[in-house]
């Protein structure tokens, strides 16, 4: 037998060498690209490290603007996909009871299908002779179809909601799970109605899975780029899309790295400030 | 209070295992970087590597070209090779790809970027005795293959560039770039998505010297494609992919296109279209093959591209992809009226006007990525 000891290195090792090995030496790989001094080939015995592809980045207020952009789209999509997912999650949790294995599957059942084909859907969707131009123009509410309803930020926002949902649902579920019923018959039973056991207990206690879900939502979204590129269009371009270009596009890998590692560094600051703000222990508590 | 147990703090494997990757990417960029080396290898090396050559392919490609009505005549000829396609998606990724160690033989890129290649020492030059298609190509084509007067590179595919637009949306006939300017085509204009593309429209424009723009060009070049931003549908970035559905469901009317879109809608009749011959005249640009100077299968590399230069592999090119090839006998034998008005092979004097790809240098490619990063950024 391993013993504790034993046991506790046996699991924790393959994890730790897989993200060490998978995440932060190719992490170490891209700050190191980022300081080469020039911006054509690879090569780390050119010169000495140098800054200045930050500085290049810091100096342009267009990439700064960008990254904005990105982190207000990745907060409103982040906190859209939170709000929208809690009444899914509190289905699961209170009222599906046998059935929630059930829901629960169809929940994940749009993660059997292609993430592009999902988002190609939505192309459809919001094209100019798609279902919701459909709708609007049955309905009277517009004379002729509206064709920018893909090709726009909106679209971008609508179709990144949509694909974070059923992500979104799980770690509230997870929370509410924990929503002990004694607890709300104790509420009930001190004559509190069901609003205020949902305000007073409910919500409290699956703050931090929401929270969770926000988290887990916002951080990849602000460096997201296959959304954009496909319903974006010229005004819905995301920070991401911009690294991505730099390394397929420009071939210039040193300043892609450096856009890569200052947002890397502006969410992390971003996380940091939100813990501050957000006592997660106390939440809980 | 207990001694905790040494160990190695984690700080110190990351560093280390970064130690031994640059360590290995340093001595990798070492070996490959002597241009002398590599292309004085070319003859030498093939000729003695080809007894012992492995029976398989590695060909850095474009997605769409691994069709193999692109290379029908090796696969006929070579059953047993194994291909292999890698994919790049655009000519600075190619040469990343390389620069970086690809394991290609073969890599496919377009005219401008022959010189890093060559700088770099990726390629080798090819040895056009043993091509027995060679004498089919143009001179013209030819000389496009060749960096100080040596062939490094064999040319296949080439087109045009001009504005594509739709007759039912556009009065009359567009006679200059500028139309992409244009605010009457607002929400339905496309530009391609590409830095050097721009600034190429711009010289065009402008009647600037597109080798030698300066940083005042180049800043009026950024403003002017800033203030176009706002009346594209979108940047397309593939043709068949997001730009050509767009412009036969009629969602695009004016755009920077290369001419397999104009044939395609030609033969489709989803939209009534015309392909510009601006006043500026037209661009032109040329796929070029390389052979990769770290190659061990030579011999081969140039079996496949004399191959790729036979009838049938030039002949799938136009016919079923509506792009140009550089085997004259391929073009001389088109009769279909709407390829002939595609590649324009009944008015010689759009090949006249015509302005092909010039090369640039590292600093310009910078430049010109960058200006663009900023138009999008905007």
């Amino acid at each position: 037998m391993l013993g504790r000891r034993g046991s506790l290195w046996f699991l924790a090792v393959p994890p730790y060498l897989w993200l060490l090995l998978l995440f932060v030496v190719p992490l170490g790989v891209v700050a190191a690209i980022s300081l080469l001094p020039g911006s054509g080939r690879i090569n780390f015995g050119a010169g000495w490290p140098s800054l200045n592809h930050y500085r290049e980045v810091l100096d342009t207020p267009a990439y700064l603007r960008r990254l904005g952009i990105s982190v207000g789209m990745a907060f409103v999509i982040a906190a859209a996909a939170t709000v929208l997912a809690y009444p899914i999650a509190y289905f699961l949790a209170f009222r599906a009871r046998q059935r929630a294995t059930v829901f629960l599957i169809l929940l994940l059942v749009p993660f059997a299908s292609s993430y592009l084909l999902r988002v190609m859907a939505w192309k459809l969707l919001l094209g100019r002779e798609g279902a919701v131009n459909w709708v609007l123009t049955s309905l009277g509410l517009i004379q002729e179809p509206a064709g920018l309803l893909v090709y726009s930020q909106a679209a971008v926002v609508i179709t990144l909601i949509y694909v974070w949902i059923p992500f979104a649902a799980l770690p509230i579920y997870a929370a509410l799970q924990r929503v002990h019923p004694s607890h709300l018959e104790a509420a009930a039973d001190l004559g509190a109605g069901p609003w205020t056991r949902f305000g007073r207990i409910t919500i409290p206690m699956s703050l931090p899975g929401a929270l969770a879900t926000f988290s887990m939502v916002f951080i990849p979204t602000v460096g997201e780029y296959v959304t954009p590129s496909l319903v974006g269009g010229t005004g819905g371009l995301m920070y991401g899309n911009l690294i991505q270009d730099f390394f397929t596009r420009a071939g210039n890998w040193p300043l892609g790295s450096a856009m890569a590692v200052l947002m890397l560094l502006a969410v992390l600051v971003l996380v940091v400030v939100a813990l501050r703000l957000v006592d997660l222990r106390r939440v809980a508590a | 209070m207990p001694a905790r147990p040494s160990r190695f703090p984690a700080w110190f494997i990351a560093f280390a295992c970064a130690a031994l990757l640059l360590a290995a990417c340093q001595s990798q960029g070492g070996e490959s970087g002597s241009p002398g080396a590599s292309a004085s290898a070319g003859g030498t090396e093939s000729a003695a590597a080809s007894v012992n050559e492995p029976n398989e392919l590695t060909v850095l490609e474009w997605s769409g070209y691994e069709d193999p009505a692109y290379w029908t005549d090796f696969q006929t000829a070579s059953p047993d090779t194994a291909v292999d396609f890698e994919f790049g998606i655009s000519d600075a990724d190619i040469l990343s790809l390389m620069e970086g160690g690809s394991e290609a033989d073969i890599f496919h890129f377009y005219t401008g970027w022959q010189q890093f290649y060559v700088d770099e020492g990726l390629v080798q030059e090819i040895d056009t005795s043993k091509l027995t298609n060679w004498d089919k190509v143009p001179d013209s084509f030819k000389k496009l293959g060749q960096v100080d007067g040596k062939q490094y590179f064999l040319p296949w595919d080439w087109g045009f560039t001009s504005i594509l637009y739709n007759t039912d949306h556009v009065d009359g006939e567009i006679e200059s770039w500028d139309a992409l300017f244009d605010d009457t085509y607002a929400g339905h204009l496309s530009m391609w998505d590409d830095g050097p593309a721009a600034v190429t429209v711009s010289s065009y424009i402008h009647g600037w010297d597109e080798t030698a723009i300066t940083d005042a060009q180049l800043a009026q070049a950024e403003a002017e494609w800033k203030a176009q931003k706002p009346l594209n549908l979108h940047y397309w970035t593939g043709e068949y992919t997001d730009f050509c559905p767009e412009v036969q469901s009629g969602d695009i009317w004016v755009a920077y296109a290369w001419q397999g879109c104009y044939a395609d809608t030609l033969y489709k009749e989803s939209q009534p279209v015309a392909y510009a011959n601006p006043t500026e005249g037209r661009n032109s640009w040329v796929g070029l093959y390389g052979i990769s100077s770290q190659t061990e299968s030579y011999q081969l590399a140039l079996k496949f591209l004399d191959d790729k230069l036979a009838a049938t592999s030039c002949g799938n090119a136009v016919t079923n992809f509506y792009y140009g090839c550089v085997n004259q006998e391929v073009m001389d034998a088109v009769t279909d009226p709407v390829l002939i008005q595609a590649f324009g092979i009944d008015d010689p004097s759009i090949l006249a006007t015509t302005n092909f790809t010039p090369p640039v240098t590292q600093a310009q490619r910078d430049a010109w990525t960058a200006m663009w990063a900023r138009v999008k950024a905007e």
